[in-house]
C-alpha cells in the first residue's frame, strides 16, 4: 500500500507554515488527514499545499544540510529555512548523533538540541556566530583556530573528499540537468547553505549565479 | 527550555578524532573505487532497523540520480573476465589498483555520515585474488562501523560471486540490504558476458542462501539484485522472465536495471551502448508487476514478437490492448482503477475515499484526486460520458 502524502499530525506541519495563522488552525480542527487529502474545498485544498510545502521544506533540509565539528562534543551547520521548521530540523540532527549538541541557525537566530537518554533538551539563541561563542566559552575550547576542527584530515578537508566522490559518481551518458534543478531546488540549497555543483575545480562564476538569481534570496524570517 | 549552559554541561564528551588519522583519504583512489560503482544502483536508505524515515537523498549528480549512501569497491583489483567490465583481467586500459583498509573505509564512512553527506554506505568490490578474502574485508569494514562505532546508518553489501555461505551470513548479520548482481538473466547470456563466473553455481546459489537465511531481524532491508542491460543481447522479455522468478523464488525486495555503456578497452569496447530508455522501460514493466501487480500474461502484451519493449509507456500498450469498454471511476474495483493509464496506487486510493462521500461527476474531480486526467480520459466514463479515444492513440 502506498502512503498518502497528507500526515497524521498535519496540524503541526500547518502551524509550521510562515502564513499559518489562528483561523487557519481552527478551521484544521474540522479536518480529519484522509478529508485534506481528497477535499476539493478551497480551504482543504490551501491547506494542503501549506502542508506539503512545510513536510518538503522539511525532507530537503535533512538532506542538505551538512555539519561541521566544534571541538568533539557540537555540530553545527547554516539554517535559514522558509517556514518555522528551525527546532524541528535541529532536534532530527540530535537525535542522529545521541550526546552531541546539534547547532542550526543563521545571521538572526539558532537552535540548539541535544538528546540525551532519549529526551531532547533545547535552546534558542540569536546569531548562530554568538551561540557558538557561547558554547565555546561553556565546553571551555580554546580560541577559534580555523585549522583545529579538521585536525584529523589534514591531508584533505572532508568537503573536497566528499567533492572527489561525489564527482566519481557522475554518469555523463546520463546527463540530465532538468532533473538535477528539479530535485535539488535553488532556493532550498540556499536556505540549507549548500551550493553542488559537479566538477567544482572546473566551474565559473555562472554556475553558480547561472540562472540569473543572486545568490541572496529574500528569505523571510519567520 | 534549558539553558545552553545546561545543555553544554550535559553533552557527552565524543572524541570525533578517536579514528586518528584514517580519514585522510588518497583522492586518486577514493574518486577510482567510487567510479567503479557509478553504475549500481541503490536508490533506498529506507530501513525499518532505525525509525523509519523516508529514503534521504542528500544530494543528485547532474544526471539526475541522488548520491545518499558512500558507494564504493572495496578494491578495484579482480580476477574475473567479465567483457563489460575495466577491472576485468581482459581489460587493456586498466587503471591502477587500489584497495581500501576496514579501518580507513569505516573512518571516510562515519566522518561523511556525521557531517551529514550521507545516509550510509553502499560497499562492492572487485574479487581481488580471492573472493573470501575480499568478502572477509568487506564484512569487517562492517562490523568495524556498527560493533566498534556504534553506527547507525544504512549498510548495503554486495555479496561477491562465489562467496562463501559463512560470509554471506555474517554479511547478513550485519548489513540491512544485501545483493549479488545477476548481471545477465540467463545462463547462456551470462557466458556471453563473462567466462569466469558459473551463473548457477556462483550466483543463483548464493541468492538461495540469502533466501534460505533470511529472517526478519536479520536482513531489515531485504535482498535486491542488479542487471547489465543488453551486454549480452538478451531482449526484455527474457530479462522479465528471470524477474519473475527473482520476485517469487527469491523472494527480491526489488530488481536495478543498468543499460550496458561500453568501456575503454573492455572486450564489448565497440559494442553498441544501449539507449537509456531502454532502462526506463525496464523499471516502468517492473513497477507493473511489483506494484500495480499486473500480471504476467498483461504485461507479455508490451513486448514485441522479438520479446522487446519499445519506447513507449508500456501502461499504455497494454490498456489499449485490455480495456475494452471505459471504467466508471464510481464503481469500478481498485484494481480496474490501477489498470487506467494515469492513475497510479495513491490517487486509486483517493478515488476509493472520495467517492466515499460524493459522486464523482467531473473531472475535476479526477484532478484534485491526483489523476492525469488527460491520459486516463479516454478509458473513463465520467458521469455517463466517454471521452474521444482518439487521443489513447495519440502518443
Amino acid at each position: 500500500m502506498v502512503r498518502l502524502r497528507v500526515p497524521e499530525d498535519f496540524h503541526y506541519y500547518l502551524s509550521r507554515h510562515q502564513d499559518c495563522n489562528e483561523r487557519l488552525l481552527a478551521r484544521a480542527g474540522s479536518f480529519t488527514p484522509r478529508d485534506l487529502e481528497i477535499s476539493t474545498d478551497p480551504d482543504a485544498m490551501r491547506m494542503r499545499k501549506m502542508i506539503y510545502a512545510v513536510t518538503g521544506e522539511v525532507h530537503r533540509m535533512l538532506a542538505f544540510i551538512r555539519l561541521k565539528p566544534l571541538g568533539s562534543q557540537v555540530l553545527y551547520g547554516y539554517l535559514k529555512p522558509r517556514h518555522r521548521i528551525g527546532e524541528h530540523v535541529c532536534d532530527h540532527f540530535a537525535r542522529r548523533t545521541p550526546g552531541i549538541i546539534a547547532v542550526l541557525g543563521n545571521g538572526s537566530e539558532s537552535w540548539i538540541s541535544l538528546c540525551r537518554e532519549g529526551r531532547i533538551m533545547r535552546d534558542h539563541g540569536r546569531g548562530i556566530a554568538e551561540t557558538l561563542e557561547r558554547l565555546r566559552s561553556a565546553l571551555g575550547l580554546p580560541e577559534d583556530d580555523p585549522d583545529a576542527d579538521n585536525s584529523n584530515m589534514s591531508d584533505l578537508n572532508l568537503d573536497d573528499l566528499w567533492q572527489v566522490y561525489y564527482d566519481s559518481q557522475y554518469c555523463p551518458e546520463k546527463k540530465n540537468l532538468a532533473v538535477f534543478h528539479q530535485r535539488m531546488p535553488r532556493r532550498d540549497q540556499d536556505a540549507a547553505g549548500l551550493r553542488m555543483v559537479q566538477n567544482k575545480k572546473e566551474v565559473t562564476l555562472d554556475d553558480f549565479l547561472g540562472d540569473g538569481r543572486s545568490t541572496e534570496h529574500p528569505l523571510k524570517d519567520p | 527550555m534549558v539553558t545552553l549552559d545546561k545543555i553544554a554541561h550535559l553533552a557527552e564528551n565524543c572524541r570525533f578524532d578517536s579514528l586518528g588519522p584514517a580519514a585522510r583519504a588518497n583522492p586518486e583512489k577514493l574518486s577510482l573505487l567510487g567510479e567503479g560503482t557509478r553504475h549500481d544502483v541503490c536508490a533506498s536508505t529506507y530501513s525499518p532497523r532505525e525509525t523509519p524515515l523516508p529514503g534521504i537523498c542528500h544530494s543528485f549528480t547532474q544526471d539526475g540520480r541522488c548520491v545518499s549512501l558512500f558507494k564504493t569497491l572495496y578494491t578495484n583489483h579482480c580476477s574475473h573476465q567479465c567483457n563489460y567490465c575495466t577491472n576485468a583481467t581482459n581489460c587493456s586500459h586498466k587503471a591502477k589498483t587500489f584497495s581500501y583498509t576496514p579501518e580507513e573505509l569505516a573512518s571516510i564512512t562515519l566522518s561523511l555520515y556525521r557531517s551529514n553527506y550521507i545516509e550510509g554506505l553502499f560497499l562492492s568490490s572487485g574479487a581481488g585474488r580471492n573472493e573470501d578474502d575480499i568478502m572477509e574485508k568487506m564484512v569487517e569494514t562492517a562490523r568495524w562501523l556498527r560493533q566498534k562505532h556504534g553506527f547507525r546508518g544504512y549498510i548495503h553489501l554486495k555479496i561477491l560471486p562465489g562467496a562463501s555461505h559463512d560470509h554471506i551470513q555474517e554479511a547478513m548479520e550485519l548489513a540491512d540490504r544485501v545483493s549479488i548482481n545477476l548481471e545477465a538473466s540467463t545462463a547462456t547470456h551470462m557466458n556471453e558476458m563473462c567466462a569466469t563466473k558459473d551463473y548457477e553455481n556462483d550466483i543463483l546459489q548464493r541468492q538461495r542462501y540469502i533466501r534460505d537465511m533470511s529472517t526478519a531481524a536479520n536482513l531489515p532491508a531485504g535482498q535486491t539484485t542488479q542487471l547489465v542491460v543488453g551486454a549480452g543481447g538478451e531482449s526484455d522479455e527474457e530479462i522479465f522472465q528471470r524477474i519473475i522468478y527473482e520476485y517469487k523464488e527469491i523472494g527480491l525486495r526489488r530488481a536495478y536495471y543498468s543499460a550496458f555503456c561500453p568501456q575503454e578497452g573492455t572486450r564489448f569496447e565497440h559494442k553498441e551502448a544501449q539507449p537509456q530508455w531502454r532502462e526506463h522501460r525496464l523499471y516502468q514493466i517492473d513497477w507493473l508487476y511489483r506494484v500495480y501487480h499486473f500480471q504476467p500474461l498483461e504485461i507479455r502484451q508490451a513486448f514485441d514478437e522479438n520479446g522487446f519493449l519499445h519506447n513507449n509507456d508500456p501502461k499504455m500498450a497494454i490498456a489499449r490492448e485490455f480495456m475494452d469498454s471505459p471504467v466508471d471511476p464510481n464503481v469500478a474495483t481498485s484494481r480496474e482503477l490501477l489498470r487506467v493509464p494515469g492513475i497510479g496506487p495513491r490517487s486509486a486510493q483517493r478515488i476509493v475515499a472520495l467517492r466515499q462521500r460524493q459522486k464523482i461527476l467531473a473531472k475535476s474531480d479526477l484532478v484534485a484526486a491526483g489523476v492525469r486526467v488527460k491520459r486516463a480520459a479516454p478509458f473513463l466514463k465520467i458521469n455517463g460520458w466517454r471521452d474521444s479515444t482518439l487521443e489513447m492513440w495519440s502518443d
